[in-house]
């Protein structure tokens, strides 16, 4: 259907509709106790906290190197054959793809792919940063754009995102807001909140249904 | 219980044949003992898990006060936040279709499928295309091009496996117990599965990832449409979504048109309401912002990315007094607090939308007399108003549909003739007085243990369903007059 006509029958609705709604929600009807906002102490180790209570695994490291070393030996215990990381500044100062390769596992660095499904869907694990961590629900904000491919953090059974400790913000309102009244958004935004998860057989928890059934936070500082 | 094969086509010939006959299937519902119990399972957990998410946000009150006020506006300026929402996936790229009708939207896809040579479409759950039976049609109406659409939300594919329709809007197989679900996907994996939930889920996942890699094109739904940005907000648990909408190489989403929010800082409300309402959690696994086709220099992500803005009967409850009913965001709360749907479960609606929400909007979608049934499917207690995360006055709106059915003739002549005597008998004391004698009389031999189990017809409709409490021995008005001790 044209635009113009749908949209003029909907103007046209809108315009000469006369009911007025009365019954509008009225916060003020809830008692006033102990309201306000989200207070949120130290966000990291909120983080941490809320990671790890959705089944998540949450580290604190003191600099990049015990980082490298928690991601070198996550692989290791894996038992990993291909690690996908993305091809961004943090996790070249991370430094991982030599002591990864010494430790037999192949690096694909998200550049120059032929085919990222051939890629990504092999991969036993997924590596990446993120551009903001959520302490009050343990989630990262993920931004796609060149070298941060999405399916690093969907496809591989194991993720793993190494994200400098002074990005954890505070709340999810916080996080939304920071890309409100930006002029353009990534093309894919995620906020991504611990192991996939399903509950759809008999409300019983089945993790890594789809996304990654493990997904570790290393917070660097 | 082993529900036979006779009764499970009958349930599927309820849902595909109009939605008469609620009562019928709700009788059959409450004879199903393992029904009741996954519903009690499902909605008790839920409930609590939402009441708990609810106490840690200080702000939860102001929080839905904003969200019927933002619903409120969108929907006084839906042509120009559609317009501007529109203007923003153009600008980035995207293409944006205007679909007035279900019909519209299958062609629109099928003519994609056509030119794109696709063979196989993945789709995350969407309760817009299960409301146009978008597969189904599809496969019918498109048949030479053989496409394969599959369902990768767990419960959404078991469903489509199974040949059932979902029963929940956020728990689609809810219906279905480990054991019955290990039958229909031992049939698709050709050899028997054992009915546990690891060993289960581990077959979905392995034959799903074939196909989301495999896929030509995805299909998703929005949570959320923001005019502002032009983006798509879509949540899922279990990473589908996310799949659906990065790997192939094009997405095409179904939103319908009251799934707008002006601004993007808006989804602040909805994305924390909708997770907390509708599972009980602080926020879903995978919360995606989508804006546009990908970008320059990606390497995944869609090449193509196109909206279709669905109509399909909305526009017309703008500006009535059902506009309220458009403010839904689908989170599922209104069905689990709801008596009757706690009862019946949602098979017993015969509509895609069940329970409170799904007795309004289906008349108002489908037409009054497609389904007469549905307002009359709740007791009015109001829990729906009360737990909506964005404050529909379901049951006010409840009330309004039965009244309407009234207007239009639909109500039936006994209750006609009910009403008319009633109004006659208020006016006149004398006669109310006699009136109130004569049942008074006549409902002695009726009454079991304090109240009325079983009335003669026309009068047998109430009592079929419910139990009436007996006119008091002796009225208020005879108290009164004597004098209350």
């Amino acid at each position: 259907m044209r635009r113009e006509e749908f949209l003029e029958s909907i103007r046209h609705r809108t315009r000469y509709g006369r009911y007025q709604p009365t019954k509008a929600p009225d916060a003020s009807w809830t008692p006033r106790e102990g309201r306000g906002r989200v207070e949120i102490g130290d966000p990291p180790s909120r983080f941490l906290e809320e990671l790890e209570a959705l089944g998540g695994h949450g580290r604190r490291a003191e600099g990049w190197e015990e980082a490298r070393d928690y991601v070198v030996e996550l692989a290791r215990e894996a038992g990993a054959r291909l690690l996908v990381r993305w091809d961004v500044e943090e996790l070249e100062r991370l430094g991982a793809d030599g002591p990864l390769r010494k430790a037999g596992v192949e690096v694909a660095v998200w550049r120059d792919l032929g085919d990222f499904r051939e890629v990504a869907g092999r991969a036993d694990i997924g590596l990446s940063t993120a551009e903001w961590a959520i302490a009050e629900t343990g989630s990262l904000v993920l931004e796609s754009g060149p070298g941060k491919g999405r399916t690093v953090a969907i496809l591989p059974p194991v993720y793993v995102a190494v994200v400098p400790a002074e990005r954890v913000v505070g709340t999810v309102s916080e996080a939304i807001r920071m890309y409100a009244g930006r002029g353009s958004l990534p093309q894919n935004l995620c906020f991504h909140t611990g192991p996939s998860r399903s509950g759809d057989i008999e409300q019983s928890l089945a993790t890594g249904v789809h996304g990654p059934g493990e997904v570790h936070v290393v917070l660097v500082g | 219980m082993e529900r036979t094969g006779t009764e499970e086509r009958a349930r599927r010939e309820g849902l595909a044949g109009g939605v008469e006959g609620f009562n019928e299937r709700a009788r059959r519902a409450l004879a199903d003992p393992e029904l009741h119990d996954s519903i009690a399972l499902f909605t008790r957990k839920t409930l609590k898990g939402r009441a708990a998410r609810l106490a840690e946000l200080p702000d939860a009150p102001e929080l839905r006060e904003r969200a019927y006020h933002i619903k409120q506006e969108t929907m006084a300026n839906l042509d120009r936040y559609l317009g501007q929402m529109a203007d923003a996936v153009e600008a980035r790229g995207g293409r944006v279709f205007f679909a007035r009708t279900g019909e519209d939207v299958v062609r629109y896809v099928g003519e994609l499928a056509r030119e794109k040579g696709a063979k196989v479409i993945t789709k995350s759950k969407s309760m817009a295309t299960e409301e146009i039976e978008l597969n189904r049609r599809l496969e019918e109406e498109y048949g030479e091009l053989g496409l394969e659409v599959v369902e990768t939300d767990l419960g959404e594919w078991i469903a489509q496996l199974a040949g059932d329709a979902p029963s929940h809007i956020v728990a689609p197989i809810m219906h279905m117990n480990r054991h019955q679900i290990a039958r229909v996907l031992s049939r698709v994996a050709g050899e028997p599965l054992p009915p546990d939930v690891r060993a289960l889920a581990g077959f979905a996942r392995r034959r799903l990832r074939e196909k989301f890699l495999a896929a030509d094109i995805g299909i998703s739904g929005a949570n959320f449409g923001v005019a502002e940005t032009g983006t798509v907000c879509l949540v899922t648990n279990e990473g589908n979504g996310r799949l659906v909408t990065s790997v192939p190489p094009v997405h095409v989403v179904v939103m319908g048109i009251e799934k707008l929010v002006p601004r993007f800082e808006d989804l602040e409300v909805f994305v924390q309401l909708l997770a907390r309402n509708g599972t009980g959690q602080k926020l879903t696994v995978y919360t995606s912002f989508i804006t546009g086709p990908r970008q320059e220099g990606e390497l995944d992500g869609p090449e193509e990315f196109h909206l279709i803005l669905m109509d399909n009967g909305r526009s017309k409850l703008l500006g009535t007094e059902f506009e309220e009913a458009l403010y839904c965001i689908r989170c599922g709360s209104c069905l689990n607090v709801c008596p009757v749907y706690r009862q019946t479960g949602g098979h017993a609606y015969g509509s895609t939308y069940s329970g409170p929400i799904g007795a309004v909007i289906t008349p108002l979608l489908k037409g009054d007399r497609e389904a007469k049934d549905l307002p009359h499917a709740s007791s009015l207690c109001g829990a729906c108003w009360e737990t909506c995360p964005v404050g529909i006055p379901l049951h006010d709106l409840l009330l309004k549909l039965r009244n309407r059915q009234v207007e239009e003739g639909l109500a039936g002549k006994a209750q006609e003739i009910a009403f008319k005597g009633f109004e006659e008998a208020v006016e006149r004391p004398a006669l109310y007085r006699a009136g109130a004698r004569l049942g008074r009389a006549a409902q002695r031999p009726l009454v079991r243990d304090g109240s009325l189990r079983r009335l003669p017809p026309p009068l047998s409709g109430w009592t079929d369903f419910r139990d009436l409490p007996p006119l008091a021995e002796r009225s208020f008005r005879e108290l009164w007059r004597e004098g209350i001790d």
